[in-house]
């Protein structure tokens, strides 16, 4: 087992060397220059060209990559920002909790709703309810999030005045983002759940069960479920993908000081050293989880975890 | 529909109640939001206006000076000032009661390493560049030397922000990221893509300030911000015209709209065979009706002006003809021009946030014969492509502050390839700006102002269409004084 | 010839089998109902309202609410919202179908030579996705838009790039099933060329999960080019596309709220339309579901 974490973590190395040089060139295609961007159209181009020459952006783009790259092998630095002139770390790390509580609070709002609701249509199949469950999350995922977010603010903020309309200093301020990220992706769990259950429960083992005169309630909890959900976990790890991606959305709508709104403002600023660190910060994270979830489900599912030991990675 | 409205009429209902249950009477905090977020608070190397907004809470310049340069200086940290006979020497006194918020006295030394700061900033400087050097003659006397004279230098020397030397060189590093002044309000702390909090600053030698404590919030979003104004989190912002009819039906809250003398225009790129004629440029500026443009892009919150000149700057007058709506005219102007329409103009290139304004001019051209194509583009992308002259037609806003000096950036040739858009090009029009440069004559210097307002506009340079307002909404119970030009506001003259 | 024949009528008995239970999904029928109304508008949008209508500004018209003249009320400009949705529809559509179908394209070839060939060719078509799929899709159009510029265009392409790692991954292992048949080990040993093999028996096989998959991007497509219109990366005015008039209405969200309302009734329909029709189609296709 542990082989097979410590080959995973060393996979990450290419994968995240990958990550940097797909986005670094993806930003240095994109038109304007830091310096122009930061003191604007009436700017003296001699100051423009200092600017850019203490940036180091006056370098060819392959030096500034491995430059880039080197700083972070050699020196574990990724950068100091163009806009604000500090590392960029700090603003990563004064940003960062906010978006991974704001991820983690919609992945567990978005799978417990899916889940309860798949359970439940799955149980009911084909009653109203269960057309109901169906409908119901499939309007939510079909909203763009940013609306729903919006309709959200006026409805709970301005309406009720319940809850704050911007902002991150309590937990109360992550409640109306949480659920602009988390209605719409309850779907996906939701028909996850759903079709395993029922695939599950036509299972031989399931009809020995009721034959064997198990209760209807004890199949339903103790067998199939625990059956089902395993590839509902396995989801999980894109799920938490999905919610950093909704998150960029909520944070812009409610005014969260999040990664979201660091990484659109910094794309925007050619603030290249800013994206970069961002990005490599949250394929990292990214990567963990996934890494977290696999081994979670080798735990679970004692048929991969015999995979494993048995030396690394087979083809499913 | 209906019941959106209700919500909205319950909200407004609401707001009211919370606004005036609260008793304002005692209040000392204030919570202001800004649209984007603090990246430096550097007191020379920063770029946005949020930045400057918050800097001039927390430090103090030389003089202060209402923006358009019309009135005299009020003494700040300086008391009174000098120029010598030949316009080279300018010599400030300055008070001896002004401390740092470290208890340190501000002395000369502090003002010529902070002009020096300026000078030298990438980000600043062009204001002062016409100095040569700051000295100090004692600890209370800061000549700066000039190689030519530069009429509008005092304009100039009120901007930079007076920093401690000792400070700096103590802590580079703080010296940033916890600034210290000598204005009215104190760093307190500051949450990267959150907000920054100032707290009074007891000691400040116009004594202490009424509101004690300021957090600026950011919030990016219009419709946001609206509506955390309307809930009370927020009691001060800027806000953007379209949220205003909301705004103002509330009586809880109030606002303010300002003038600057940022002009919305449209740039025409004089090296294309299109708008090389004077009377296509004319006819263009005709075709334009800019009260509708007004409504539509602004809702009626701008000041209808086709002269590059704000009319409350300094050079501007009704002599200057003015442009108004008259599309038969601009027929007319065409068909002496030689054109035949339907004519294609070409591209109308435009950033993102400038689409409204390339909307309503297409369809205004339309109607006098001249086709355009809109092209959105990014606003880097487009930046690159207006500054290197890689378009034909274009519309955008833009800020030439400080002294009516400033406005040679869109007219000199030195600055093709920077703010001269048009990409105009006449000696006779750089050498009327040499000459308000040096003039120290105010009259003199109206006149030659009003020649090259009148060149401006006789040529049609540009076609200006409008100076958009500043509009501030706060709670009502917030008192405000009048708003100086261009919308800096200082937070030590507002009350509860 | 009567072989032909026999492979026909088995198709078609596949499809009527595939057709009945479809259709016992109501939902689905209804859904299907609404998208060939919408689909009819997107062709016959000139029929329905001409296209200068969108863009014909009357000054004194602005901001209205709806009415007979204006079915679903005025822009800021003066402009019918109703002929901007109905001629807004082609780009929504056109960017939610484009997407969906380059995105398959890509994946189908991507993922089927993966999952067929196994080996080194896996092996560096999987590392490249894994690269892609650390970086949030959102953010990954949004650098790709920025780079290219803000046109129809480049959406699409910046869309497409950020799903294609999900396609690729799912069509591999959808593959990676079918490639294990008999059949195909059948079809192998005839010496069958392995495109031929890969799109004549693996493909077709394997096409349910792709199909349905396909159909609810679609929905996806579209939300996130709203999405990136809102962060005011999306396609550009004067293109009366849904996401823009939505984010561009937004800032009129108190004074005119109608014209956050129909923009955003038409998306929430068309893009409910494909997923409920891609949720009557799961059901359908999926023989372990059959009762």
């Amino acid at each position: 087992m542990s082989k097979y974490i410590v080959k995973r973590l060393l996979y990450m190395i290419p994968v995240l060397l990958g990550v940097s040089f797909l986005v670094f060139t993806i930003l240095s295609l994109t038109p304007g220059d830091p310096g122009s961007i930061i003191l604007g159209i009436t700017a003296k181009k001699e100051d423009i060209a200092a600017l850019n020459a203490e940036f180091g952006y006056d370098q060819p783009f392959l030096i500034r990559f491995l430059n880039y790259i080197g700083d972070i092998v050699f020196h574990f630095d990724l950068g100091t920002s163009y806009a604000t002139r500090q590392p960029v770390l700090d603003s990563i790390l004064a940003r960062f909790p906010n978006t991974f509580l704001l991820a983690v609070l919609s992945m567990c709002l978005s799978s417990a709703i899916g889940m309860a609701m798949g359970i439940y249509s799955a149980v009911r199949q084909y009653s109203a309810m269960d057309h109901v469950c169906v409908v119901v999350a499939l309007v939510f995922a079909s909203m763009p999030s940013f609306w729903l977010g919006l309709m959200l603010l006026i409805l709970f903020s301005l309406k009720l005045g319940w809850l704050p309309s911007f902002g991150a200093s309590t937990l109360r301020h992550f409640i109306l983002p949480t659920l602009t990220i988390s209605l719409p992706s309850a779907a996906g769990t939701l028909r996850l759940t759903r079709s395993t259950m029922l695939e599950t429960v036509r299972q031989e083992y399931i009809r020995t069960a009721k034959a064997k005169g198990a209760s209807n309630r004890r199949v339903i909890w103790k067998h199939a479920l625990r059956n089902a959900l395993l590839p509902v976990i396995t989801s999980l790890g894109g799920g938490f993908g999905a919610s950093l991606g909704g998150a960029i959305i909520a944070e812009t709508v409610f005014a969260m000081p999040g990664m979201g709104t660091l990484m659109t403002t910094a794309i925007r600023q050619k603030d290249v050293p800013m994206v970069m660190g961002a990005t490599l910060f949250l394929a990292v994270l990214f990567s963990v989880i996934i890494l977290i979830v696999d081994i979670l489900y080798a735990f679970i599912d004692p048929r991969i975890k015999a995979k494993y030991q048995n030396g690394g990675k087979s083809r499913e | 529909m209906k019941k959106a409205l209700a919500m909205l009429a319950a909200a407004c209902t609401l707001t009211m109640a919370v606004s005036f249950g609260a008793c304002a009477e005692g209040k000392t905090d204030l919570v202001i939001a800004v649209d984007a977020d603090v990246d430096t608070l550097h007191p020379t190397d920063f770029s946005t206006t949020v930045e400057l907004n918050v800097l001039n809470q927390i430090y103090d310049t030389l003089m202060y000076m209402n923006p358009d340069g019309t009135e005299e200086p009020e003494p700040r940290i300086a008391e009174s000032y000098e120029i010598s006979e030949d316009g080279l020497d300018y010599t400030f006194h300055l008070r001896n009661d002004v401390t740092f918020q470290d208890g340190t006295p501000v002395t000369a030394e502090d003002v010529v390493f902070s002009l020096e700061l300026y000078k030298e900033s990438e980000y600043q400087g062009s204001q002062i560049s016409m100095m040569v050097s700051a000295e100090a003659m004692d600890d209370s006397t800061v000549v700066c030397h000039l190689d030519t004279p530069y009429a509008p230098f005092l304009e100039g020397i009120v901007s930079p922000f007076i920093c401690s030397k000792a400070y700096y060189e103590s802590d580079p590093d703080a010296f940033v990221t916890s600034p210290m002044g000598s204005g009215p309000y104190k760093f307190v702390s500051r949450s990267t893509g959150s907000n920054v909090i100032l707290t009074a600053n007891e000691d400040y030698y116009r004594g202490a300030p009424a509101i004690k404590d300021i957090t600026f919030e950011v919030i990016p979003d219009v419709a946001t911000k609206a509506i955390a104004l309307q809930t009370g989190e927020v009691s001060f912002a800027e806000v953007d015209s379209s949220v205003l009819a909301q705004l103002e039906a509330n009586p809880a809250i109030t606002i303010d709209e300002v003038s600057t003398s940022g002009f919305a225009y449209v740039s025409m790129n004089t090296e294309k065979d299109s708008f090389s004629d004077p009377l296509v440029r004319q006819a263009i500026n005709y075709a334009i009706d800019r009260e509708n443009l007004v409504q539509v892009c602004y809702d009626g919150k701008a000041e209808v002006n086709s002269n590059i000149c704000a009319k409350h700057r300094f050079g501007y007058s009704d002599e200057q003809q003015q442009y108004t709506y008259d599309p038969e005219k601009a027929k007319e102007l065409l068909a002496e021009a030689g054109i035949t329409t339907p004519y294609d103009l070409g591209e109308l290139l435009v950033a993102e946030k400038y689409s409204n304004l390339a909307t309503v001019i297409q369809n205004d051209l339309k109607a006098v014969g001249l086709e355009v194509t809109i092209s959105v583009k990014e606003f880097n992308a487009y930046i690159s492509d207006l500054t290197s002259g890689n378009y034909d037609i274009t519309a955008l806003v833009m800020t030439l502050e400080g002294d009516t000096q400033s406005l040679e950036m869109a007219f000199i040739t030195d600055y093709i390839g920077t703010a001269n858009n048009a990409r105009y090009s006449d000696a006779d029009m750089d050498d009327l700006f040499n000459q308000t440069r040096v003039e120290t004559d105010t009259e003199k210097r109206a006149e030659l102002f009003n020649q090259i307002l009148t060149k401006a506009q006789e040529e049609a340079i540009y076609a200006v269409l409008c100076n958009p307002l500043t509009l501030y909404a706060y709670s009502s119970e917030l008192q405000c004084p009048e708003f100086p030009l261009e919308g800096n506001y200082y937070i030590y003259d507002f009350t509860w | 010839m009567s072989n032909a024949k026999t492979g026909k009528s088995r198709k078609h008995a596949q499809f009527m089998e595939f057709w009945r239970r479809f259709q016992k999904n109501k939902t689905a029928v209804l859904d299907l109902v609404i998208l060939v109304i919408i689909l009819g508008t997107a062709l016959f949008a000139d029929l329905i309202v001409p296209y200068a209508k969108c863009i014909e500004q009357v000054g004194a018209d602005r901001l209205q609410g709806p009415s007979i003249a204006h079915f679903f009320g005025t822009d800021e400009y003066g402009r019918d919202l109703f002929a901007r949705v109905v001629h807004g529809s082609r780009y929504s559509l056109l960017i939610g179908l484009a997407t969906s179908l380059m995105a398959l394209i890509i994946g189908a070839i991507l993922g089927a030579s993966a999952g067929y060939f196994g080996g080194w060719v896996d092996n560096v078509i999987s590392r490249i996705m894994d690269i892609f799929a650390c970086v949030p899709p959102i953010l990954l159009s949004l650098a790709v838009v920025a780079a290219l510029g803000t046109n129809l265009q480049n959406l699409i392409i910046a869309i497409t790039v950020s799903c294609v790692p999900g396609n690729v991954r799912l069509i591999r292992s959808v593959v990676l099933t079918a490639a294990e048949q008999d059949y195909v080990e059948a079809a192998k040993s005839y010496g069958t060329s392995n495109a031929r093999i890969i799109f004549r028996y693996v493909l077709p096989n394997a096409m349910g999960p792709i199909i349905v998959n396909t159909t609810m991007s679609i929905s996806d497509m579209m939300l996130s080019a709203a999405g990136l219109s809102f962060i005011g990366m999306g396609i550009q005015p004067p293109s009366p596309e849904w996401g823009a008039l939505l984010s561009n209405a937004q800032t009129y969200l108190f004074t005119a709220p109608h014209m956050l309302l129909f923009p955003g009734l038409c998306i929430l329909f068309s893009s409910l339309a494909f997923n409920l029709v891609g949720d009557g189609l799961t059901d359908a296709l999926d023989p372990k579901l059959k009762d």
